[in-house]
């Protein structure tokens, strides 16, 4: 028997953890391949992070997957800590100090990943 | 229902002490390789943005991702990926599409598919990389050359 669930904040954020996760499996997926397996780590410098951000699509890429892995991933901290913290107070400030932390680091990621590598320095 | 006193301890021995079996582990395996990929998410976006705030020490950051523990790490890390991807979409499938198949037999099965397929796709994984780490850290060429 199916039941109509109360559109929540909490739904709709249960939700999007089932569709972003299908998403990730070839996003992530397809980014640990060709990184860890077929690149490997020796072969990874910054001419190479330079070289693959040149391309618009592997920027578009990226930026994807910046976007969906990581707050796909702090929401599911989120739903980890409150099996631990109940009270609603505390579990509204976990949510707030974990939001800001996470736009924090997508912030600092999306600038680097915008403005692109800068070998030159190096 | 009022909280109980010290919901750390009483969650961490319902984590340990629960006899769930099949659903029981792959909970506990989902969350730890879940948040083992995140903990590794995070130092790598930070990592990964030195390219453009502070060039010269990406090849540090690297460096350190090329030392032996850190590839058998990665090894674990691709297991993890897989697994929490494999087990996540058998979760969402069964949640969004198949709401009958939540059923503790089915699901026993289910689970055991998982950890199965997960398994496969990762041999193949893991050897390409323990391959590379042995050729690179320690000049022992296996196979192809």
């Amino acid at each position: 028997m199916t039941q109509k669930v109360q559109k929540t904040y909490e739904s709709v954020a249960w939700k999007w953890m089932r569709y972003s996760g299908i998403l990730l499996i070839p996003l992530a997926w397809i980014h640990v391949l060709i990184q860890d397996v077929i690149v490997g780590v020796h072969a990874i410098d910054i001419d190479y992070v330079a070289l693959r951000w040149a391309n618009i699509g592997w920027q578009a890429y990226d930026f994807f997957l910046l976007a969906f892995t990581f707050a796909h991933g702090m929401n599911g901290l989120r739903q980890v800590l409150f099996d631990f913290v109940h009270g609603e107070r505390a579990r509204k400030a976990w949510s707030v100090a974990l939001f800001i932390f996470w736009l924090l680091v997508s912030i600092i990621g999306t600038i680097a990943l915008v403005k692109g590598a800068r070998p030159e320095l190096a | 229902m009022a909280a109980p006193s010290n919901p750390i301890r009483t969650t961490a021995e319902g984590y340990i002490g629960y006899r769930g079996r099949e659903g029981h582990y792959a909970f506990l395996l989902h969350r730890l390789t879940g948040l083992g990929t995140l903990l590794f998410l995070i130092i790598h976006i930070l990592d990964t943005s030195t390219v453009y705030f502070f060039p010269s020490l990406y090849e540090h950051a690297i460096d350190i991702y090329r030392s032996t523990p850190f590839m058998l790490g990665e090894i674990a890390l691709v297991f993890s990926v897989i697994y929490h991807g494999v087990n996540g979409l058998r979760i969402a499938a069964v949640d969004l599409w198949m709401e009958k198949r939540w059923t503790i037999k089915a699901q026993q099965m289910g689970v055991r598919g998982t950890l199965a397929i997960s398994i496969l796709l990762w041999l193949p994984a893991a050897a390409l990389m323990l391959k590379s780490m042995l050729e690179h850290n320690f000049g022992i060429v296996l196979f192809g050359g």
